[in-house]
């Protein structure tokens, strides 16, 4: 989709500046999206389990992070050097929160049910984001929040060959990609990341190596719920609404990105949340927002038909 | 397992299904069906069915608490029975707006309660589209303050003809519906116009795909034609989408330097107008009354709400004269409100439970559902807090005066009148 726009902007505009522009914003949109997908990808790797909460841990990092700019008294006058403090303490306080909800959630409704059929857990995880939406309701009311636009998310922050880049599409793409990052060296590297690695591969076989493999799940669940939180902070600052839905609605893109990506696979979940982001922003712009879920998901079906395992996906305990 | 991933996926689009199939299922818990015929008590049962969660809150409340002012203050009395107010709610927390289930269900519960004479709402069109044929197929008499959707009533531009409208929300073929508010092609002809006065050239033009929103837009396009200005009609959005952007920055890419919108709050309105602000920061914004609650105006940031104008059919305190002025006093002391920050559609709930009221004076037999249909219908140079209107055979207002609203300090702030001219 893109290359074809493209062309047609070389011959209709000559210049790619339309389709540059599609793009940046899909990825700076993605970004966000991959960071809810990591959460599902993770945990339905590690316990074969669509936590279908975890939607709503993304929507209630967003309340925290609204809160918090409150209790830290940051607003459309704070200086500058203090709002990159609180910004990065909020970051912390939404990103721990919802770790620790999270966490909390896997060991009070997944982990009595780890021996149960699949559909228990499943059932219980729609209880739960049934539970957090009215939270959510509950906290912030039922409507649309403004939350104030501390970063400017809109503001012109530098032009690259046409491109416009905003002070929100920096936000989104420079606090992804370290976390990403981070991630990725964490589970390659560390040694509760290769514990991940092992449960997800074999968790009996994890057990008998020594392994602590409800520890290893819960530790997932936690590390999950952190990107959430950071990616609900993000969102808030990018979109400057909030309210208790946006964690339906990103968690189905989200999930649908990780299975686009590859369920069970960390670089599958960004690549299917920075594609999933470049469509809808093209379609948006190019073809009408009333077609955009229509052509997401007819690309999800397209690449479900052409590579079932999805575009990274891999031998897996269960895909293999 | 492929098979197995599959079952499993297949498995949890099956539980969530069946868990929003089960909070559809929810209904009424009244037995009994309802009667044409007058039931020969001395009481009777009006029903209200409006937003109470969710973005429309602010405006059902006041339009719940409207009716209900008008018949307290008539000691809950009319035509010599009593009166027993039922407030329904036909939104949920789930979803932040009305639902079909919740409309429905209320519709159902008023039609199953023989001493149900008159349901007053609802203030969403779509939840009208709903509800007037379940209560048509009873004859039970629906009154609206809030909808403005032209197919409600007449086939009028903005209708959808396509589907069958009107006549596709009158089964009996007997009309049972009205409203005190004027329709679409008298709002989309005040925008319009407003438009041109403000010196557009081109404007940019999205709906929500409801019943409301995709008429409204159209009503604007059809009045608009006649005006030296181009439309770029970028169609229905998703209004769950994130945000709109990309859809701000086509509009902004076309030379649009005007905006408006067929839709209501609970639509992502809020994002949406950022978004349109930030896009095209010299654009003049223009909303129907769909967003002309505290909600909106209170959402948007100043220098969105700076270059935005809102039409509701509702005009300054000062214009409703000694009438209005007692009313909105006696408002604000029952429900413990600012008389000055009291939501623009609570005078239409006021006098949509005084024309009941009027409606069961009149009627022959005001526990008879068709005597009260005819009485309703009846309703000629009505001297209201509104001004005086009749309803006429379509079941529409005779008023066509529409408010300007200024949006100042997160307040919605009346400018200046509309006497629109529609098309048809």
């Amino acid at each position: 989709m893109p290359v074809a726009f493209a062309i047609h902007d070389l011959s209709a505009d000559g210049s790619l500046v339309r389709i540059g522009n599609n793009l940046k914003d899909g990825i700076s949109n993605g970004a966000i999206w991959a960071l809810v997908a990591l959460g599902y990808t993770m945990v339905y790797g590690i316990v074969e389990l669509i936590n279908f909460a975890h939607g709503e841990v993304f929507m209630i990092g967003s309340f925290i992070a609204f809160a918090a700019f409150g209790w830290l008294g940051l607003d459309l006058t704070t200086a500058i050097p203090l709002l990159i403090l609180g910004l990065a303490l909020t970051l912390l306080i939404s990103a721990i929160a919802s770790g620790a909800l999270n966490g909390m959630i896997e060991k009070v409704g997944y982990r009595p049910l780890r021996d149960a059929p699949k559909l228990a857990p499943l059932i219980t995880a729609v209880g739960f984001s049934f539970i957090l939406q009215n939270v959510g309701v509950l906290w912030l009311g039922g409507s649309q929040v403004s939350v104030p636009d501390l970063i400017g998310s809109q503001n012109l922050l530098f032009e690259v060959g046409g491109i416009d880049i905003t002070n929100g599409d920096a936000l989104s793409i420079l606090t992804t990609i370290p976390l990403v990052l981070g991630l990725t060296l964490f589970i390659d590297r560390a040694r509760m990341g290769k514990a991940m690695r092992a449960t997800a591969q074999d968790p009996d076989a994890a057990r008998l190596m020594g392994i602590d493999v409800d520890k290893t799940i819960s530790a997932t669940f936690l590390i999950g719920g952190v990107m959430a939180g950071a990616a609900g902070l993000i969102y808030a600052l990018y979109q400057t609404t909030i309210w208790f839905h946006q964690g339906f609605e990103a968690g189905l893109i989200a999930f649908t990105a990780a299975v686009m990506g590859g369920i069970g696979n960390l670089r599958g979940a960004v690549v299917g949340g920075l594609i999933i982001g470049c469509i809808q922003q093209i379609s948006d712009n190019r073809i009408g927002p009333e077609w955009t879920p229509v052509i997401v998901f007819a690309f999800l079906v397209l690449v479900m038909l052409v590579r079932p395992r999805g575009l990274l996906g891999e031998e897996t305990r269960q895909a293999g | 397992m492929s098979q197995r991933r599959s079952g499993l996926l297949a498995a949890g689009v099956a539980v969530v299904a069946l868990s929003f199939g089960l909070a559809a299922c929810g209904g009424s818990d009244d037995d009994g069906g309802g009667s044409g015929s007058g039931t020969g008590a001395n009481e009777v049962s009006i029903y209200s069915s409006f937003p109470l969660q969710g973005a429309s809150r602010p405006t059902g409340i006041s339009l719940q608490n409207g009716v209900q002012l008008a018949l307290e203050q008539a000691g809950n009395k009319a035509g010599g029975v009593d009166i027993n107010f039922v407030p329904l709610d036909d939104s949920t927390a789930q979803a932040g707006e009305w639902t079909p289930e919740a409309e429905s269900a209320n519709a159902k519960k008023a039609v199953q309660d023989d001493s149900a004479v008159a349901y007053i709402g609802t203030y969403n069109s779509g939840a009208a589209a709903i509800s007037i044929p379940i209560l048509n197929e009873a004859g039970l008499a629906m009154l609206s303050p809030g909808n403005t959707a032209v197919g409600l009533t007449s086939d009028a531009p903005g209708a959808d003809t396509g589907i069958g409208e009107p006549d596709i929300y009158y089964p009996t073929g007997e009309r049972n519906y009205a409203r005190i508010v004027p329709k679409d092609t008298v709002q989309g002809a005040a925008l319009a116009g407003l438009m041109d006065e403000d010196g557009c050239t081109k404007v940019g033009v999205l709906n929500d795909n409801e019943v409301y929103g995709k008429g409204l837009a159209a009503n604007v396009i059809d009045a608009g034609s006649k005006f030296d200005y181009e439309f770029a009609d970028g169609g229905a959005i998703d209004t769950q989408a994130a945000n709109f952007r990309s859809t701000a920055k086509d509009f902004a890419s076309q030379g649009v330097d005007c905006f408006v919108f067929g839709g209501i709050t609970a639509s992502n309105a809020v994002q949406l107008y950022k978004d349109m602000g930030a896009a095209m920061p010299d654009a003049k914004l223009y909303g129907p009354d769909g967003v002309g609650d505290s909600d909106f105006a209170g959402g948007l940031p100043a220098d969105v709400a700076s270059r935005t104008k809102v039409t509701v059919p509702t005009l300054s305190q000062e214009a409703y004269g000694k009438e209005g002025a007692k009313f909105f006093k006696d408002y604000a002391a029952k429900f413990g409100e600012d008389e000055n920050k009291i939501g623009p559609f609570a005078i239409y709930g006021y006098e949509a439970g005084k024309l009941i009221l009027d409606v069961l004076d009149r009627a022959e037999d005001p526990t008879n559902r068709a005597d009260v249909v005819k009485a309703m219908f009846d309703t000629k140079d009505r001297n209201s807090i509104l001004g005086k209107y009749s309803i006429d055979e379509n079941g529409d207002t005779t008023l066509t005066d529409y408010g300007v609203f200024d949006i100042k300090n997160g307040d919605l702030t009346f400018d200046e009148k509309i006497s629109a001219k529609p098309s048809t």
